[in-house]
């Protein structure tokens, strides 16, 4: 076999290649944290039987679900409302407005809290509302930059076929960046993970693994709080790995002529 | 020897009256020209228009006038001799980079230009079926078009062209970038739209004389104005028509083996010093 130089960029690797790599670098960063020493962080073995004990005792899994439903409500409310916006502004008229709902992204939270809890009728729906904002304004602000850098090509086209106006929106930017929505999706699913303990800081009693992961992390269990934090990389990537699966189903136009692994 | 195809001229089917198109400085100033239907005894004869030009010059923004896509400045664009401006939609338009839609198949683009004209599902069906088997594409239908070549990639967009547009189709370049091999595929391409109905029209805007030469019914010139000096002034307009099914110079497959053909090629490649 004819040797490769990893250290190269964009050297063709095949495809089982990259997968050894990485279970072969997370294998190492694993034994690294085991054979630290380190008597500040829990070993693995720690956050392994703190992970046990949160499961058994603690309800982790069910403060789980509580999490992804408010998670996955937040993800589908601001995507749509994103979307929508988004098509709204190829109308001069609400271009304004998209950017302004781009801008808001710079406010803190803190400060929107109250006004969330005048408008949210439970605990659950102050989360999502909250929630589904922080992932709405950084959603609008990516879907603007798509819009920007549309070239006029495409819509000349729609106009030779005979379309007009809003069905040239449809094609264009709903249907023609459909892949792009989706890549978007996947970024605001993991921008909602992590702003979800914040949200759930505001109202932990009504539960959720980010109240959980808080509640842990003021006792100074940190076997606790890093086997919570694994619990979510873990989701979040499985989360993450299933959108990328769809967009691939659903677009897999997007995959042409890019640089992938040779298989 | 010359051979003259008896043909006769009917109604006008393209106006090009007094097109300027200004930026800060003008970029087509008074365009005029016209294409009629032109008739040969027992057969469906289209017109082929060639419009040439050295690059820079204005044939771009000339083409996306005629396609509806700009407003020029001033004068107009008229279909077949109506009143009204030409609308975009109403002209068929192949750009130079093959334009489709990426996020569809072969077969989605296709339906999509056939349902366009308001027909139904089967009707669409049938006439993509159609095309697709003309165009020799029938293999491709599921593919995307970034799985295609060049040429079918060409093809599928003069095909998607000619389910929605009125008879009309303007190509912008389609030679540029090919082997001699593909571009008489290509020639062969548009003569065979040209002559499948009676009112094809055929605008090809390049610079590729011999291919123009081989496929075109007339040749419009287009240069700029020059002042006494021969300096550029001002915008570009047509600067002379070749009429070559008059010259008995069209439709002759065997054109490029006659004396005419490279003396015209000649004679056009020493006019564009001066365009």
């Amino acid at each position: 076999m004819k040797p490769v130089n990893l250290l190269l960029p964009f050297t063709p690797v095949r495809v089982r290649w990259l997968h050894f790599l990485v279970a072969a670098q997370a294998v190492a960063a694993l034994g690294l944290w085991a054979l630290s020493g380190s008597r500040t962080l829990p070993s693995p073995l720690e956050v392994a039987r703190a992970w046990g004990d949160l499961v058994a005792n603690q309800g982790l899994l069910v403060e789980l679900w509580t999490s992804v439903k408010v998670s996955l409500l937040a993800l589908a409310l601001s995507t749509a409302a994103a979307v929508a916006l988004a098509c709204l502004a190829t109308a001069p008229l609400f271009m304004p407005l998209a950017r302004l709902a781009a801008a808001l992204r710079f406010l803190g939270f803190a400060g929107l809290t109250y006004v969330f809890m005048l408008v949210s009728s439970d605990a659950i729906a102050l989360r999502v509302g909250i929630l589904a904002f922080g992932m709405f304004v950084f959603m609008v602000t990516g879907l603007l930059s798509e819009l920007a850098a549309t070239a006029r090509d495409p819509i000349d086209h729609c106009r030779t076929l005979g379309m007009r106006h809003w069905r040239i929106t449809a094609e264009v930017v709903v249907l023609g960046k459909s892949d792009v929505i989706l890549d978007l999706v996947r970024q605001n699913a993991a921008v909602g993970w992590t702003l979800l303990t914040l949200v759930e800081g505001l109202t932990r009693s009504a539960g959720g693994i980010g109240a959980m992961l808080l509640n842990q992390n003021r006792y100074f269990l940190l076997a606790g709080v890093f086997a919570i934090q694994a619990t979510i990389l873990v989701v979040g990537l499985a989360q993450d790995a299933l959108l990328s699966l769809i967009k691939e189903t659903a677009c897999p136009w997007s995959m042409l002529g890019k640089e992938t692994p040779a298989s | 020897m010359t051979t003259i195809h008896e043909y006769t001229l009917g109604e006008r089917l393209l106006t090009l009256d007094n097109v300027c198109v200004h930026y800060d400085r003008p970029i087509l100033d008074g365009v005029t020209g016209h294409v009629d239907n032109i008739r040969r005894a027992g057969r469906q004869q289209g017109q082929v228009v060639c419009l040439l030009g050295p690059s820079g010059i204005g044939k771009s923004q000339l083409f996306r006038c005629i396609a509806g896509l700009q407003r020029p400045t001033s004068g107009s664009v008229r279909l077949n001799g109506s009143g009204r401006e030409v609308q975009a939609g109403e002209v068929g338009v192949v750009a130079q980079n093959y334009p489709l839609f990426n996020h569809r198949t072969v077969w989605g683009n296709l339906m999509l230009a056939a349902l366009r004209r308001g027909r139904s599902v089967d009707a669409a069906r049938e006439a993509c079926l159609a095309l697709l088997d003309k165009f020799r594409l029938a293999d491709h239908a599921r593919a995307h078009p970034m799985m295609l070549s060049g040429g079918q990639r060409q093809r599928v967009a003069i095909a998607q062209q000619l389910l929605c547009s009125s008879h009309f189709l303007l190509l912008d370049e389609p030679f540029s970038g090919l082997d001699p091999l593909v571009k008489t595929a290509v020639c062969e391409t548009l003569i065979d739209v040209s002559t499948s109905h009676e009112l094809n029209t055929i605008i090809v805007v390049t610079h590729d004389i011999d291919c123009a030469i081989r496929i075109a019914d007339t040749l419009w010139l287009l240069g700029r104005h020059r002042d006494a000096g021969g300096r550029p002034a001002g915008g570009a307009s047509i600067q002379q028509t070749y009429d070559l099914a008059g010259m008995g110079l069209a439709w002759d497959p065997d054109i490029e083996s006659r004396p005419e053909f490279h003396d015209l090629a000649a004679e056009l490649k020493a006019r564009f010093a001066t365009l």
